[in-house]
């Protein structure tokens, strides 16, 4: 068996010759949210707090990948896995989490640095599960040129007018977007889509997100927010068969009917729709903030990188809304190292750490004294914590023990009605009777 | 007298069967015991054993039968496909691949690329605005289909799928092929069959057990697809290309309903189990 | 003129099959600014700095650790499943004990998807201390290899005549010497195929490497998705090809490489015939 011989060999000469690249010894070892901005300004971070830490203190960081993660923390966890000290959180996952974590204690100053509310994304039956990192929500990124043109030519208003009494029965004229409600987005995505309007100068007046996908839910969510919708009332009813819902639902459905949206839309997720907008065929986009240094920059998107203006999602009839979630850190139950985890926690909850981690390209939400600080770097923080704290909402029961999976079953269920495989009434039936089943463990 | 007596047989087995036992009879016994328990993350440690619960409530499950039709159309399918495309490649090309074996190469390639990144190109490849197959589209015929709507998506992965693991029967059939002895092949010629009839009335027949075993491999690994679909579509608007393994996916890790997962991975066990029962007793049969 | 036809039909299958791969290289040829504006299959300016990008980058992630742990986790997983696999598989078609209840059950360990057993098998490996190290991935690579070890091994050996076995044992051959030294040079193609197979399928799997390791231990597949998220959340195309492309490579290297063997048995079997 030569061949098996010199596998086994090729084996053995792998397994002796490869040092196990072992974590050095610090003290504690810190789980990140990898491959993004947040981990850049983690590094950035850490490695100020080692500069000045002593030996038995140092952080070391640890990363696994993006797919699966939650899936994979999840298992880890439940299986008391003490491979970290500190482990990341997210508003939507904190009571999935929380049983196998441990509430820690900030200090007055925290609320100095983040505000209240920021706190609050990572709270879970009212105590602290972790130090507010990141801050999650989402820009209407537009085209300027395409909308100065559209309103500055008399021909093309009265074609806008025709196609949204015809498509939206009403009477609407071109607006310059931050005076958006979400009709007259509708109405400019119309506009612009070729299916529509054969003088499109693009081939899509937006994109939807529309992927069967827990994430697309949220981006979803300010539109019926902005309709007065919530997933529960004050008495813990399930409210998701609101009209705001339903008004929402075929909002989008009407849309992606009528050729606004790209006709793959239903497997499109956050790199679809950047490649989408970035190719330059799409007038409007809903998109998460992370994309705003991607679709502005001119080396990775040329074609709308000078012509790309971004604004707070459009108004319903209770104003605007921006769903908000929060990526933060917390205690690991098994940690190995509690003291040296709580006393990186701490500091990471200070002004001069949560600055640092601005400066280092994340995106903490700051209070407004604390952000004017680094106001001339990173302006867009600036818009970040003014969307967070004016349209910044977060579901009634969004961070129950089982929201993950409430987004995952109206993502099941609402891109069931989209692509026209059951009814709405059907589709909000099957989500109000899962979230019922869902909230009340 | 057999080759290999009773004792012996049994002693090489004894490794094979040692290690599953180790590796796969521990987990095996907790996922029974989690099948029949009312479990979830939190309560790893200390499942409640409730009876045949789990049972039920995947069996009355219309999402189930959802993703079993599913799995089962897409492991017939592709199997087929790939079987007839890889026989006739086979076949046809044997000749030309004979002389130049270097030429088996191209064809190989694909076996060697991860599903799962797979999946993550075709989201490249298929993409209206990045990928090149709309941009063609575009560019000669000025429309590109939607080729992940809900009409479409099940074409599509089953493309997906074909194109990626039609090298696999094509390799099995073409060493199966070569490997007729030449006196078989000279015989019929010295009959005067023409090649089609040898084909059909000699060549086929001997690759029969080499075309069974590719079908029947081919279908399974269909049947239990998840690496490319889950990169490619997910579960799919509304749950509609949800296989078997994405449905266990979904329920033990975002529904947390361990038991209920490890309750349909039971039954499909059985089930398979069952159907490769019946077709080793039809083989038998046949042999006497 | 056939053999005109056949060489189209091969063009056409080759290109076909391979799309998706050379699209893929293409792409890591390409830099972000040309992606969002050139989606053809023509490079306008190509580029290396995809690549660059990989291969320097190791303080934050480093591909050859990966690779290396890729490498020692497919090859445990093969070779172990083979030496497994190939004596049961030989007492099966030499015996008919365990074709009855062996076989069926260890095939269908294939239709089973093993992610049901992660979570016990986590706990498992916990306590064995196997969690994130490429011992325990390999053993996990094994179980996952050895049902199609085990076909092509019995089939093989079914295809192996029987009077062959038996003249060696009226020569007064053991069973073990017979298996060792009379089946195992004859059905040589395919152990080789097996292990082919085997070590591509352990080097591509993806859900075990991402359940049982952290980081010491991380393969291939999964240290590739973290390059997908280089900037802001969403797949950069170009990095994630480049990675993709270095990812396939030693599979698809070892494949060609071992093809040569593969025919060159075949070849000999055939003309033995």
């Amino acid at each position: 068996m030569k061949m098996m011989r010199t596998s086994l060999a090729a084996v053995a000469a792998l397994l002796s010759s490869i040092a196990m690249p072992g974590l050095s010894n610090a003290a504690v070892t810190v789980l990140g949210w990898p491959g993004g901005s947040e981990e850049t300004a983690l590094r950035a971070a850490v490695e100020a707090y080692n500069g000045k830490a002593a030996e038995t203190d140092r952080v070391e960081l640890l990363f696994f990948n993006r797919d699966g993660f939650f899936d994979k923390l999840q298992a880890d966890m439940a299986a008391g896995s003490s491979a970290f000290d500190i482990n990341l959180v997210a508003t939507y996952s904190i009571g999935r989490y929380a049983p196998y974590m441990e509430p820690i204690e900030l200090g007055p100053d925290a609320a100095k640095v983040f505000g209240e509310s920021v706190l609050k994304t990572m709270q879970f039956d009212g105590k602290q599960y972790g130090v507010p990192t990141d801050l999650s929500l989402h820009f209407m990124y537009y085209r300027k040129d395409l909308i100065e043109a559209l309103m500055a030519d008399d021909a093309a208003k009265a074609k806008y007018a025709e196609i949204a009494k015809e498509h939206l029965e009403k009477e609407l004229q071109p607006k310059d977007p931050d005076q958006w409600t979400w009709e007259d987005w509708a109405a400019t995505a119309l506009y612009f889509s070729k299916q529509v309007n054969d003088e499109s100068p693009v081939r899509y007046g937006t994109v939807l997100q529309m992927k069967n996908l827990l994430f697309n839910m949220m981006v979803f969510q300010s539109l019926p927010r902005s309709y007065g919708g919530d997933w529960m009332d004050a008495a813990g009813n399930v409210t998701i068969d609101s009209e705001a819902y339903r008004t929402s639902l075929e909002l989008y459905k009407k849309l992606y009917d009528a050729g606004a949206s790209p006709r793959d839309s239903l497997s499109y997720e956050f790199a679809e729709t950047n490649a989408a907008y970035s190719a330059g065929q799409a007038a409007t986009a809903l998109q998460w903030n992370a994309a705003a240094a991607d679709l502005t920059n001119a080396e990775k998107s040329p074609a709308v990188a000078d012509v790309t203006g971004v604004v707070a999602p459009p108004a319903g009839p209770n104003g605007r809304a921006d769903h908000i979630h929060g990526l933060g850190l917390g205690l690991n139950k098994n940690a190995k190292n509690k003291e040296g985890a709580i006393k990186f926690l701490k500091w990471l909850a200070s002004e001069e750490a949560a600055l640092t981690y601005a400066r280092g390209g994340g995106s903490p939400a700051l209070a407004p004294e604390v952000v004017a600080k680094v106001a001339s770097e990173r302006p867009d923080l600036v818009k970040l914590g003014e969307f967070a704290s004016r349209y910044g909402y977060v579901m009634t029961g969004a961070t129950s023990a089982n929201a993950l999976s409430i987004y995952e079953l109206q993502a099941k269920e609402f891109t069931g009605y989209w692509s026209g495989q059951q009814s709405l009434d059907d589709a909000l039936a099957h989500t109000k009777a899962g979230m019922q089943d869902l909230l009340k463990k | 007298m057999a080759i290999v007596n009773r004792a012996e047989g049994r002693l090489y087995f004894t490794p094979l069967v040692g290690f599953l036992l180790l590796f796969l009879g521990f987990p095996a016994i907790v996922n029974l015991v989690y099948s029949v328990s009312t479990v979830n993350f939190e309560t790893l440690r200390s499942p409640t054993i409730t009876g045949f619960g789990n049972y039920l409530s995947v069996l009355g499950d219309r999402e189930f039968w959802r993703s079993v039709s599913f799995s089962m159309r897409f492991g017939i399918v592709t199997a087929l496909a790939e079987c007839l495309i890889g026989l006739f490649l086979a076949i046809f090309l044997a000749p030309l691949l004979a002389r130049r074996s270097v030429l088996m190469a191209p064809l190989m390639l694909p076996l060697m690329v991860a599903p799962a990144m797979v999946g993550l190109m075709y989201r490249l490849v298929l993409h209206e605005f990045a990928g090149p197959v709309p941009y063609y589209l575009f560019e000669w015929f000025g429309d590109s289909p939607a080729f992940l709507d809900v009409n479409n998506a099940f074409r599509t992965l089953v493309v997906v799928e074909v194109l990626q693991w039609t090298p696999f029967a094509f390799l099995l059939f073409y060493m199966a092929y070569v490997a007729i002895p030449l006196d078989v092949r000279e015989a019929a010629a010295l009959d005067g069959a023409t090649s089609f009839k040898a084909l059909w009335w000699i060549e086929l027949p001997l690759m029969l057990p080499t075309l069974t075993i590719a079908f029947f491999i081919r279908f399974i690994d269909g049947f239990r697809v998840f690496d490319n679909v889950y990169a490619l579509t997910g579960s799919g608007a509304g749950g509609s290309t949800t296989s078997l393994s994405i449905y266990i996916y979904h329920a033990f890790f975002k529904q947390g309903a361990i038991g209920k997962a490890v309750a349909a991975s039971v039954l499909l066990f059985l089930a398979s189990l069952v159907v490769l029962c019946v077709l080793n007793w039809l083989a038998g049969l046949r042999r006497r | 003129m056939l053999n005109g036809l056949r060489w189209i039909v091969y063009a056409i299958a080759v290109l076909a099959m391979n799309f998706p791969v050379i699209v893929t290289l293409v792409t890591s040829f390409k830099s972000a600014r040309e992606l969002s504006t050139n989606a053809g299959l023509w490079i306008n300016q190509p580029t290396l700095e995809n690549y660059f990008r990989v291969l320097s980058d190791t303080s934050r992630f480093n591909i050859y650790i990966y690779l290396a742990n890729s490498a020692a986790a497919a090859l445990i997983g093969t070779g172990l499943a083979i030496l497994l696999a190939f004596p049961a598989a030989y007492a099966i078609a030499r015996s008919e004990a365990g074709r009855r209840i062996l076989l069926p059950v260890v095939v269908n360990l294939r239709a089973v998807p093993l992610i049901i057993f992660a979570i016990p098998l986590y706990m498992m490996y916990q306590w064995l201390g196997l969690l994130d190290t490429q011992l325990g991935l390999g053993l996990i690579l094994t179980i996952v290899n050895v049902p199609l070890a085990l076909v092509i091994l019995v089939n093989a050996i079914s295809d192996v005549p029987a009077e062959l076995d038996e003249a060696a044992k009226v020569d007064g051959a053991s069973s073990l010497q017979v298996m060792l030294m009379i089946i195992r040079p004859v059905i040589r193609p395919a152990l080789v195929t097996t292990f082919i197979f085997g070590f591509i399928t352990a080097w591509n799997e993806f859900l075990f490497g991402l359940m049982l390791t952290t980081s010491r231990a991380v393969p291939m597949t999964v240290g590739s998705s973290f390059f997908f998220a280089a900037s802001g959340g969403g797949v950069q195309w170009g990095t994630a090809s480049a990675v993709m492309i270095l990812g396939a490579l030693p599979p698809a290297l070892l494949g060609l490489l071992m093809y040569r063997q593969i025919s060159g048995s075949m070849m000999a079997g055939a003309v033995k015939g």
